[in-house]
């Protein structure tokens, strides 16, 4: 619109409801497309103007502090099988949760306690057994020193306790041992921790979902041959609560949680009353037999082994550190009231059934089909009575949300691994409801192999689990330890005789596992290695990638090229081709269309056709008597590559199809063609739709001419 | 009265919400359009499409709560953010443009030396609509 025109519109002489142009003089260039325009409206009396602030994706884009924020609106699918999947997706997962509602998703101690207490508190409906399991190669009598041994690993915990406290103080922003470890020992004992705590967490979910499923063949024998697949999908149950986010997880979690403490807590109540009053129920017996009984002597060897197999009550504890950023303000004690709670509830749950189990005489099953805590119900309350039945409800489901604490960890400390490049970096993408569900999805998959790899039993499982805690553990101690050392605080020599403890602890409790159990530690000795060159190699290439893309400087200027080297791949002469040719033309002088025919006569019949349709734009005709596409193209396009500097752009004319179904009608010769060229260097492919519906368009110009 | 089409002005007052539920009532039982129009008034001194980013953030931020509310209430409305040098104008062009039978306008409870004040917008929009004009005057204080 010249100046003139827009003086006319300015003194209001122009209709009202035909929109006016503001002058082009303004220093706006009002031709770049943009979210928001201007349209300017004469009003009725004479001077009265108004701007019509047009907005054609209101719905999908907001404003506020001067920029665009995307609504949920642009999550909204188009098709009608996107719509269904949404409609699905939403169902299972729920609504997309804005960013800034994730303070909404952070748990408070009691919630904490609920999502983070699982693993730790569920290792007591294994811990006395796992113990009992080793005692038992030295006969029945060997099993009363699982009451010793349960107070030793009892005392370990209130050193971790103390320890872990400290580390959730000196570490507000989570990534527990890995993190420890990494700052106050280096990065390869960093990796070391992290490979060893994603281990831990992938071994949390597979021993916790096993054991449910030993909890519920405790009272539906026959399930118990099918335990790897109720297995596999317990997990997949849990994962998808937890895509979910952390908050709705806890709350879900909450209620089995606090039924397993309460149920566990009157099935030790119940048992130490009739114990101390003198009335010992009878032992119930497995319900498959009691094996050959065990010949061996009892040694250090043999403590030494129970001790690291009871000390699986150990795991889970670093939980609470290694998430510290999940809990609400203030974060620091809220993570460390759920430490104490949850190790709390662990120590009086694991004392009291090991002595209930010990001064009953209940033994384990060797055929892992009835656990210990099974056995004890049965004897304290009775068999086939209603406290046996809810014992094993709670504990059966508490284990099965037991996974939790891995879903809880894993994907946070797979993020924090993948913010510091030595994970992929989709792990660090925060999903739909806020949680990273790429890491919740790896883990699932994971774990769910590892339960098929060793099915299902929990006895092969617990020593790959225990001893990669353990490692991070000792490594988080070894951290703190040197931390202690270097820093000036009150009581150091306390803190570093605590730290030092700690770390020979736990780093003789590694190699005591690895000596005693190395037909089963072998895997997590194997794949923690594997896993740490994996973060290393990871990091290399984001390093290369890094290099390869960095500025040299902020303000390096953007370089101006000459036009390319245009290259029209044209299959036959038709709307498609045309728009591809008219698009090239539009980016440079330098086009040239190339046809590849399988017979020379419809070669020589396309170079008439097209001498028609664009006399101006060389043809390359090339015959291809082997009736290949792709195959001479490419070589074309490196021969035209060596003869000119340029970079090489390939325009592609695609025909968009309306229905997806439509796609399979075709040969889909320009998806070929994009993907042999998509690694190919110094080479930029366009791809030119040409829709469907465009053709009525088409129609209609054409009827107007 | 039949009405087809509510302009409801709003200014980002708190006698917005009173407002945009008093149109949703009207328009129910005649299944009538609404338009909720906000007008930022821009100064002599500025060209009248001048981008003012923290007004054009409010104006968003007051359709947009408008919208919510006429959501709340069963109705889907239309929202319109306007640049003019005098709202009444706009108003009284957008109402002639859309074709409005009736104006909806906001009052928020002011007083100029203790009498209640009916500012410009109201006063101007009153003597120059071309169709029904009805001032929601919000409740005075207790």
């Amino acid at each position: 619109m010249t100046q003139a025109a827009w003086s006319a519109r300015e003194h209001g002489r122009a209709s009202i409801r035909e929109p006016v142009r503001t002058p082009p003089d303004d220093g706006h260039d009002r031709n770049i497309p943009s979210l928001e325009k201007r349209e300017w409206h004469a009003g009725h009396k004479p001077g009265d103007r108004t701007v019509r602030i047009v907005r054609p994706g209101a719905k999908m884009f907001r404003r506020a502090d001067g920029q665009w924020i995307a609504t949920e609106n642009v999550l909204e699918p188009t098709g009608a099988v996107g719509r269904v999947w949404s409609g699905v997706r939403r169902a299972l997962v729920g609504r997309p949760l804005e960013l800034g509602a994730e303070e909404g998703q952070r748990v408070s101690p009691l919630t904490g306690l609920a999502v983070l207490a699982p693993s730790n508190v569920s290792s007591s409906a294994y811990a006395t057994e796992e113990a009992m399991r080793a005692l038992a190669i030295a006969g029945a009598a060997a099993l009363a020193l699982a009451q010793p041994i349960a107070l030793a690993v009892v005392a370990v915990l209130a050193l971790i306790v103390v320890s872990e406290s400290r580390v959730i103080r000196a570490y507000p922003n989570g990534g527990g041992s890995y993190l420890v470890a990494r700052t106050d020992l280096g990065i390869g004992p960093g990796l070391v921790a992290a490979a060893a705590l994603l281990v831990d967490y992938i071994l949390t979910v597979a021993v916790s979902a096993a054991a449910g499923v030993i909890a519920i063949s405790s009272v539906l024998p026959q399930l118990a041959e099918h335990r790897v697949a109720i297995g596999v999908g317990l997990i997949a149950l849990v994962a998808l609560s937890h895509i979910r986010g952390v908050r709705e997880a806890g709350l879900l979690f909450a209620g089995p949680t606090y039924a397993y403490i309460a149920a566990i807590v009157a099935l030790i109540g119940v048992g130490v009353v009739r114990v101390m009053s003198g009335n010992i129920p009878a032992a119930a017996l497995p319900q498959s037999g009691l094996g050959t009984p065990g010949l061996e002597a009892v040694g250090i060897l043999l403590l030494v082994r129970a001790f690291s197999a009871g000390a699986v009550a150990l795991t889970g504890s670093e939980a609470a550190a290694n998430v510290v950023p999940a809990f609400k303000e203030p974060q620091v004690r809220n993570a460390t009231v759920t430490l104490m709670l949850m190790t709390g509830s662990l120590a009086v749950m694991f004392l009291g059934l090991t002595f209930l189990a010990v001064r009953i005489g209940v033994v384990p099953d060797p055929a892992e089909v009835e656990s210990v805590n099974s056995m004890l119900a049965r004897s304290v309350f009775g068999d086939g009575s209603a406290g046996h039945l809810v014992v094993q409800l709670t504990t059966a489901l508490f284990l099965l949300i037991a996974a939790n604490t891995g879903f809880s960890g894993f994907p946070r400390l797979a993020a924090v691994l993948a913010n510091d490049r030595f994970m992929p970096r989709h792990f660090a993408d925060m999903g739909s409801r806020l949680s990273h569900s790429f890491g919740i999805i790896a883990l699932a998959v994971i774990a769910g192999a590892v339960i098929v790899m060793f099915g299902g039993s929990v006895n092969a499982l617990v020593p790959l689990y225990t001893i990669a805690v353990f490692l991070s553990f000792s490594l988080s101690q070894a951290g703190m330890l040197r931390r202690t050392i270097r820093g000036n605080e009150r009581a150091k020599p306390v803190w570093t005789a605590l730290h030092a403890t700690g770390a020979v602890i736990m780093g003789s409790l590694v190699v005591a596992i690895a000596v005693t159990r190395i037909s089963q530690a072998w895997f997590a000795l194997l794949l923690m290695p594997l896993l740490v060159a994996l973060l290393y190699g990871v990091r290399r290439h984001y390093r290369d990638v890094e290099d390869a893309l960095t500025l040299s400087a902020p303000s390096a200027a953007i370089p101006t090229l000459q036009p390319p080297a245009v290259i029209v791949p044209v299959g036959r002469i038709d709307r498609a081709a045309v728009q591809a040719v008219a698009f090239a033309r539009s980016i440079s002088d330098t086009v040239k269309a190339v046809h590849i025919s399988t017979s020379r006569e419809s070669g020589a019949e396309f170079g008439r056709r097209w001498k028609v349709l664009a006399p101006d734009i060389d043809l390359d005709l090339i015959d291809s008597p082997y009736r290949s596409l792709l195959a001479p193209l490419l070589k074309y396009i490196d021969a035209i590559d060596k003869s000119d500097d340029r970079p090489i752009t390939v325009v592609i004319a695609e025909f968009v199809p309306r229905h997806w179904w439509e796609w399979l009608l075709h040969s889909q010769t320009a998806t070929r063609l994009k993907a042999a060229l998509l690694f190919r260097p110094n080479t930029i492919v366009i791809d030119v739709p040409y829709h469907f519906e465009d053709t009525a368009d088409l129609a209609r110009e054409g009827t107007k001419r | 009265m039949q009405l087809k089409r509510i302009l409801v002005s709003i200014g980002g007052a708190s006698v917005d919400p009173d407002v945009i539920r008093l149109a949703t009532t009207l328009a129910k039982p005649a299944k009538a359009e609404i338009i909720a129009v906000h007008v930022i008034e821009v100064r002599w001194n500025l060209p009248l499409d001048a981008v003012l980013e923290a007004e054009l953030d409010h104006g968003e931020e007051v359709l947009g709560a408008a919208a919510k509310i006429a959501e709340q209430a069963g109705q889907k409305i239309e929202t319109e953010l306007l640049q003019a040098r005098d709202a009444a104008a706009a108003i009284i062009d957008t109402a002639r443009e859309r074709k409005a039978d009736l104006i909806l306008l906001a009052m928020p409870y002011r007083t100029r030396l203790g009498r209640v004040y009916v500012g410009k917008t109201v006063q101007n929009v009153y003597v120059g609509a071309p169709c029904a004009v009805l001032a929601y005057r919000q409740e005075a204080p207790q």
